[in-house]
């Protein structure tokens, strides 16, 4: 057992932290923001540059392959400074799943591209009411030379700009996953504005041909991609959580040891620290359970409950720090001019992701039962 | 980063799992149904307790100097886990908490005796710190220690003095400065042996278990008694709060629990059909306690890991404090839940589930969140430790 962040880790941590910090000032913030597609390319470049976008890419193609652990600590990092940039989506969901499932005339074909920056590839997992792309609506039918998928995904990150989109599908035997043309016939792309402010897509498909060349996998390599795609995207989701509300957490409490009322500092008010208190140890709570689910992927070893344990914590916890926070900074923790807003818009878009807590703790519980009968 | 147990590690977990199988004799279980032999003290317990001295389990993480074995405290944490699970009623304060500090501070006799004959599985030490009018503010405590000759005149009374009805020692807080500038620096450190004349304790009976007052009263104590220097004994319950914290949060002991509801719950009938286990409100209560537990262990062992490191962060201690007791009163209530009303019914009552054991767990987690520490405090020093605030009044 070790809870060593190792040199090698610790020197991601510390580039990812400098090339962030460079571009997340309140006023670039509130540019990127104008934009339609909440991106910032030239961060987007910046972390291309420094090798940060193919920390969980293979050499061969490009990238710096330093393991699943490091990409989620770019997840937490990206986080602490609410960057506009999909880390997520584009580097864990779908190259995370390419690199691993993906044939080597497919990953040649993409992760180069993605290491380097000059094409993002996005993943679109959830759809209504359904947060499970093992277990998708949408289908597919088998034809000449590929697939016809047809049905709806939704909140979709980077849509706009995306080469392809991951996404799954069924025969009603068995699940295709594939990558999919934005502009390709039969594409429907509507903006969805969503809590974070970000403006995803919903994305309908009517009959759309896929060429063989896109398929990924099907039957059961295409259900043990999309299983790790939906536990690695969970897993980099807790991990942003950690950033996200360890930073807001900090903000609060410099905030309550400054701010003064009745004559003192509202911190010294123990109504008041022990809330700001509770979040530090909900966000040490969180912070466990994500660093083991992360280890597990990392050394890929069965993750499934560590998952979905950090996933309940994730939920809960993002809730909790955000809205304390939110309390302790009165109406200054809702003034759009000042920086909290947009880590607490940011908390509840995650807590809402890839599966709430109320959802996993029942997964959870029939675990178990099948576990003891 | 590897949050596992390595194959060594799990070794040693499964020899002391199976270790102390050996030391839960049948003749001890019949003793602590006694409920005065509940946490120790009847003679099977002695027996048993001297036999885990003799096979060399006791002061595992103390250095070869004392008899230990210098193991990690990653490897003493997973002993600590085990022998809490196996239910065996060892007193890790004596062993973990108090022998190190005493024979780090004691005089050469004092130690040879002392820390001796709690390798051997022989002393066992209960702690003075509590009075009737000191608990969470501890400095404040008035029991006072006089100096004649070569001697301490000590009088005074203890409250939850917990094992000093068959202890071989109090470590007594004693006030030797009554004008010292600042209360916690007119405090020093005694061991008192429970045979000296003027010492007499009275039951206490809790919730959950007996603990004692005791009663000091012109007891006449050789300075060789003294540990550390005089006045400075506040340095020396601090360090040893902080490892006694470690020692009361396991996960071994809860995670058992837990499993026994579950293996109770796939067993028993629903009235609705089919198992209790089957049920969705059963299961998300088991999947909040699974959840919960999953940080309790998380936490153990980064703290473990930390010490093995270096030093234990103070927010850190401070956040297993308040964690670990405030999931135990919640694992207790939601394991109780699933039970429902046979969940009240006491230990040996026909009808007891799993022995009446989370019935009699839940009375005794009562004091975990101010006992060993008022959540208050320790919230207060996460504040102020973990995020810089400042002091509150």
């Amino acid at each position: 057992m070790d809870f060593t962040i190792s040199e090698e880790l610790g020197s991601v941590q510390q580039l990812a932290q400098q090339i962030l910090a460079d571009f997340t000032g309140v006023d670039q913030l509130g540019i990127i923001e104008q934009q339609q597609e909440r991106i910032d390319g030239k961060l987007w470049h910046a972390l291309a540059e420094a090798g940060l976008l193919g920390l969980d890419i293979e050499e061969s193609m490009g990238g710096t392959d330093m393991g699943f652990y490091s990409l989620a600590m770019l997840c937490e990092e990206v986080g602490r400074t609410v960057a506009p940039v999909p880390v997520i989506p584009v580097l864990v969901s779908t190259a995370g799943t390419l690199r691993r499932f993906a044939s080597p005339a497919q990953k040649e074909q993409w992760l180069p591209g993605i290491a380097n920056g000059s094409s993002l590839l996005s993943a679109a997992l959830e759809e209504y009411n359904n947060d499970d792309p093992a277990k998708p609506a949408c289908s597919a039918t088998a034809m000449e030379g590929g697939y016809a998928i047809s049905g709806t995904k939704i909140c979709v990150s980077s849509a706009g700009s995306a080469k392809r989109i991951l996404l799954s599908a069924t025969t009603g035997d068995e699940l295709v996953v594939a990558l999919v043309d934005p502009l390709a016939a039969g594409v429907t792309l509507t903006p969805q504005v969503v809590t974070s402010g970000e403006t995803c897509h919903e994305l309908q498909l009517e009959n759309v041909q896929v060429p063989g060349d896109d398929i990924i996998a099907t039957g059961g390599k295409a259900l043990e991609a999309m299983e790790w795609a939906h536990q690695a995207t969970r897993t980099a989701l807790c991990a942003m959580a950690v950033g996200v509300c360890d930073k807001m957490m900090r903000i609060t409490g410099q905030y309550t040891s400054e701010r003064e009322q009745f004559g003192r500092a509202i911190a010294t008010f123990q109504a008041v620290s022990h809330r700001v208190a509770d979040c530090y140890i909900d966000v040490e709570c969180l912070r466990l359970v994500t660093q083991q689910a992360a280890s597990r992927l990392d050394q890929g070893r069965p993750a499934r409950e560590a998952v979905a344990i950090a996933k309940i914590w994730c939920g809960d916890v993002t809730h909790r720090v955000s809205q304390a926070s939110q309390h302790c900074h009165g109406g200054t923790g809702v003034d759009r001019d000042y920086p909290l807003h947009r880590f607490c818009l940011l908390a509840r878009q995650i807590e809402l992701s890839a599966g709430s807590s109320a959802l996993l703790t029942a997964q959870l519980g029939q675990d178990i039962c099948a576990a003891y009968t | 980063m590897n949050i596992e147990l390595t194959t060594e590690q799990k070794a040693l977990q499964l020899e002391v799992r199976e270790y102390m199988k050996t030391i839960m004799t049948p003749e001890l279980l019949q003793e602590m149904k006694i409920p005065e032999y509940k946490e120790g003290g009847g003679p099977e317990f002695r027996k048993q307790y001297a036999r885990m001295g003799a096979d060399g389990w006791i002061g595992l993480s103390w250095s070869k100097e004392l008899g230990g074995r210098e193991m990690t405290h990653v490897e003493q944490y997973i002993f600590t886990d085990e022998v809490v699970r196996s239910g065996f009623a060892y007193p890790f304060l004596t062993t973990e908490a108090v022998t190190p500090v005493i024979a780090a501070n004691a005089n050469d006799k004092v130690r040879d005796e002392v820390v001796g004959g709690v390798r051997d599985g022989k002393v066992v030490i209960a702690i003075g710190y509590s009075e009737p009018n000191a608990g969470t503010d501890l400095a404040s405590l008035t029991t006072k220690a006089e100096r004649d000759g070569d001697d301490w005149i000590i009088n005074g009374q203890k409250m939850w003095t917990s094992l000093a009805n068959f202890a071989d020692y109090v470590w007594l807080a004693a006030r030797t400065d009554p004008d010292a500038s600042k209360k916690h620096k007119g405090l020093t450190m005694f061991l008192v042996p429970t045979t000296l004349e003027g010492f007499s304790h009275t039951p206490v009976h809790t919730l959950g278990v007996r603990t004692n007052a005791t009663y000091f009263s012109d007891i006449r104590l050789p300075d060789k008694y003294r540990v550390g220097e005089i006045n400075g004994g506040w340095k020396l319950i601090t360090g040893q709060l902080n490892i006694e914290r470690l020692s009361l949060f396991t996960h071994g002991q809860v995670d058992s629990l837990y499993q026994g509801v579950c293996e109770w719950a796939a067993a028993t009938p629903s009235p609705a059909g089919g198992k209790l286990i089957e049920q969705s409100w059963v299961q998300h209560n088991l999947a909040r306690v699974k959840s919960g537990l999953e940080v309790v262990k998380l936490i153990c062992w980064k703290q473990a890991w930390s010490m093995d490191q270096g030093a234990l962060d103070m927010a850190d201690a401070s956040v297993a404090k308040v964690y670990g007791s405030e999931f135990f009163v919640e694992l207790y209530r939601l394991l109780l839940e699933v039970m429902g009303q046979a969940g009240a019914i006491a230990t040996d009552s026909p009808g007891a589930v799993l022995k009446g054991k989370l019935e009699f767990r839940w009375r005794v987690g009562s004091i975990l969140t101010f006992g060993g520490g008022a959540n208050e405090v320790q919230r207060d020093i996460i504040a102020m430790a973990g995020l810089w605030m400042p002091r509150t009044r």
